[in-house]
């Protein structure tokens, strides 16, 4: 598991990440198409009703920006995770520590909303963060590879939060012999995330001001701060940085503590807007859709907007499908087949570098085209 | 019988259920790694190969098609990681990713259209057992034993660890290191889909839509923890099972299913993994060139 040069092929594709990613999604949605045209159901009106249910009216648009607002914070997880070089696959462990901390938290405390909303977020910040912390020390400490670290924190968090702390100590139900209600207390009003357009009847609640300010401040500290400066010449090239006097160890463990603190909130957006308590069955899956968003996204903050509000969309938007029959772990497939295609950019190499050969004829873009096409040195 | 002989009787026919899956999926990741292509798609290729031998088997009645099935269900998916960390340069990890993500919403999407069920396939017919166990089984305990011969006494064997610890060499040598990779990574594929297969119509005789439940993961760690050697990762996998015929009858001995400590017992493996992980740091070592991209053009 030599990972020194994956980063640097990683950032490779940054050169051309809108063209990668449209072209990606646009073959992801055509290959789609064709499955469904291949078990005989009605594909046409499939991709209606998912446009449906993604964007037309109120209801479905706040959905969409409801599912949209989770995926741009777990797809800034991983993405910040990118940036010092590690492949968090754990957004999904940290994103449950999250929604379980916020549920407890905004249970336990009697504070005004003003403070009952920061102290959950807050707390299921600190949980994701904690739990991220594990990885980050295996990596610099004992060297174990944090895609297998992480994906084992996964299920260690998945089997211990659902199959455990909520349905027994945490659960209301604990005594009872009700096993099917179990799940934590619910949250108190104070805690609830305020809905913006509650007369339109859009779900649609602060998670998303929240979600936008969070990237906002993100993208600022990644590209405008010293800090996130060290972070990225750590990915790009840990040892040029060690000999730059930036420490490593220290960079990882902070970066992934923010990429933990990230899925933790998007965790607790979904308990302090929607579901307001740890519900008993709780496999939403936001975190290892963060890794589609973050591909996709071309491995930036702006990127990881795009693809998270486009992929909420995606995901509002499937369970109409339902409707002709097809099963809305849909949306999952297109993610998964955009983000195989992103993976290679060099199958879009010849497509783009004609886009760009005929873009430079008025502008003097020439020179992208030309590292495009010869940049297998 | 006595009571002890019994209970150790029962312990390896245990044994005999739990490892073949991991052991089959981890001398898949050997032999991906060895080549130089890493392989974090194991999880998605299992899941494929225990679908297609599932669905297969109850398609035509005959498990032995299945079992083919699930080998060429495995190997095609390979065949496409291979495709784009080969052939396009892909990151390989990402590429692998990917692929488990399709593997797990194709399966979930095929489960529904072919068989209109959310959950479980239904019932397939199951592979003959020869002393209690599905042939799979015999084949994970002879196949470590073979590759081993095959990667220390073999001109093959040698090849595909030269193009795994220094591409350049094997090339001039006159090995035409992207095929051997390519065939490494498909037969790779193949393995894990036997190991998929091996849980579908081996085992369960249906496919759960949960499988592997991560078992892709475990065998990718049994890899590491038997330091890239088919010997060494079949000793791991047969440890990390009898942890799980541990963890089960642990389970059971203290009614965990009626007290709701369920998911303590069951988080018990993975935490397990991730300690010796952890604790094996510095003796572990991956072939030079594992996750190298390979340039012929290149210097």
């Amino acid at each position: 598991m030599a990972s020194s040069t994956w980063r640097q092929s990683l950032f490779a594709p940054a050169r051309a990440p809108l063209w990668s990613a449209l072209f990606a999604i646009l073959c992801a949605l055509t290959i789609c198409f064709i499955a469904i045209l291949a078990t005989g159901k009605d594909a046409v009106n499939g991709y209606a009703d998912l446009l449906q249910g993604a964007l037309g009216g109120a209801r479905p648009l706040g959905e969409s920006a409801l599912k949209g607002s989770v995926l741009v914070l777990t797809g800034l997880s991983v993405t910040v995770a990118f940036t010092v070089g590690l492949f968090n696959i754990g957004a999904e462990g940290q994103f449950i520590w999250g929604a379980l901390a916020a549920a407890v938290v905004g249970n336990a405390l009697p504070l005004p909303a003003f403070l009952a909303i920061p102290a959950a977020l807050g707390a299921a910040a600190l949980a994701g963060g904690l739990w991220a912390l594990i990885p980050a020390w295996l990596k610099t400490a004992r060297g174990v590879h944090e895609v297998i670290s992480t994906i084992l924190l996964n299920w260690v968090a998945i089997d211990l939060v659902n199959g455990w702390l909520v349905s027994g100590p945490l659960s209301v139900a604990t005594g009872s012999a009700d096993v099917s209600v179990a799940g934590t207390a619910a949250i108190r009003d104070e805690a609830f995330l305020p809905r913006l357009f509650a007369q339109s009847g859009s779900r649609l609640d602060l998670g998303l001001p929240i979600a936008l300010a969070i990237a906002a401040l993100v993208w600022l500290f990644l590209t405008r701060t010293r800090r996130g400066f060290e972070w990225r010449c750590v990915g790009a090239g840990p040892d040029a940085a060690r000999a730059q006097g930036i420490p490593n160890a220290r960079c990882i463990a902070e970066a992934m503590f923010l990429s933990g603190a990230l899925a933790g909130v998007a965790g607790a957006l979904i308990i302090l807007g929607t579901e307001h308590r740890y519900p008993g069955v709780f496999r939403t899956g936001y975190g290892f859709d963060g890794i589609a968003v973050a591909l996709v996204g071309g491995v930036t903050a702006p990127g990881a907007v795009l693809a998270g509000f486009f992929f909420g969309a995606l995901r509002a938007g499937s369970t109409r499908l339902q409707l002709v029959g097809i099963h809305p772990s849909f949306a999952e497939l297109i993610q998964g087949l955009a983000v195989l295609l992103v993976a290679a950019p060099r199958i879009f190499a010849p497509l783009l570098a004609r886009l760009r050969g005929r873009a430079s004829v008025s502008a003097t873009a020439g020179v992208g085209a030309s590292s495009e096409v010869g940049g297998a040195t | 019988m006595s009571p002890l002989a019994q209970t150790l009787l029962d312990a390896l026919h245990a044994l005999l259920e739990f490892a073949p899956p991991l052991v089959l999926a981890a001398l898949g990741g050997v032999l991906s790694e060895k080549s130089g292509v890493v392989n974090i798609g194991l999880e998605g290729m299992m899941r494929f190969g225990a679908f297609f031998a599932a669905a297969v088997a109850i398609g035509t009645g005959n498990p032995w098609l299945g079992l083919v099935a699930g080998a060429l269900a495995g190997a095609t998916s390979a065949a496409l990681h291979a495709l784009l960390s080969l052939r396009y340069r892909a990151d390989q990890v990402v590429s692998g990713i990917a692929l488990n993500l399709v593997a797990m919403s194709l399966v979930t999407f095929l489960l529904e259209a072919i068989f209109g069920s959310a959950g479980v396939s239904p019932p397939s017919p199951q592979l003959p057992r020869i002393f209690g166990h599905s042939a799979l089984t015999w084949l994970a305990v002879v196949l470590p034993l073979a590759m081993h011969w095959i990667f220390t006494r073999t001109a093959l064997g040698l090849r595909i660890r030269a193009v795994g610890e220094h591409p350049r060499a094997a090339a001039t040598a006159g090995v035409s290191v992207l095929k051997l990779r390519a065939l490494c990574v498909i037969g790779s594929g193949a393995l894990a889909g036997l190991g998929g297969a091996t849980l579908s119509i081996g085992i369960l005789g249906q496919f759960d839509v949960r499988m592997p439940a991560g078992q892709g993961f475990m065998a990718l760690a049994a890899m590491i923890f038997g330091k890239w050697t088919p010997l060494g990762a079949a000793a791991a996998c047969v440890f990390f099972a009898l942890a799980e015929v541990v963890q089960r009858s642990l389970s059971l001995t203290f009614h965990a299913a009626d007290l709701h400590l369920e998911g303590l017992f069951l988080a018990l493996p993975y935490a397990l993994t991730l300690l010796l992980l952890a604790l094996s740091r510095g003796r572990t070592r991956a072939p030079a060139a594992d996750g190298v991209p390979y340039d012929p053009e290149g210097r």
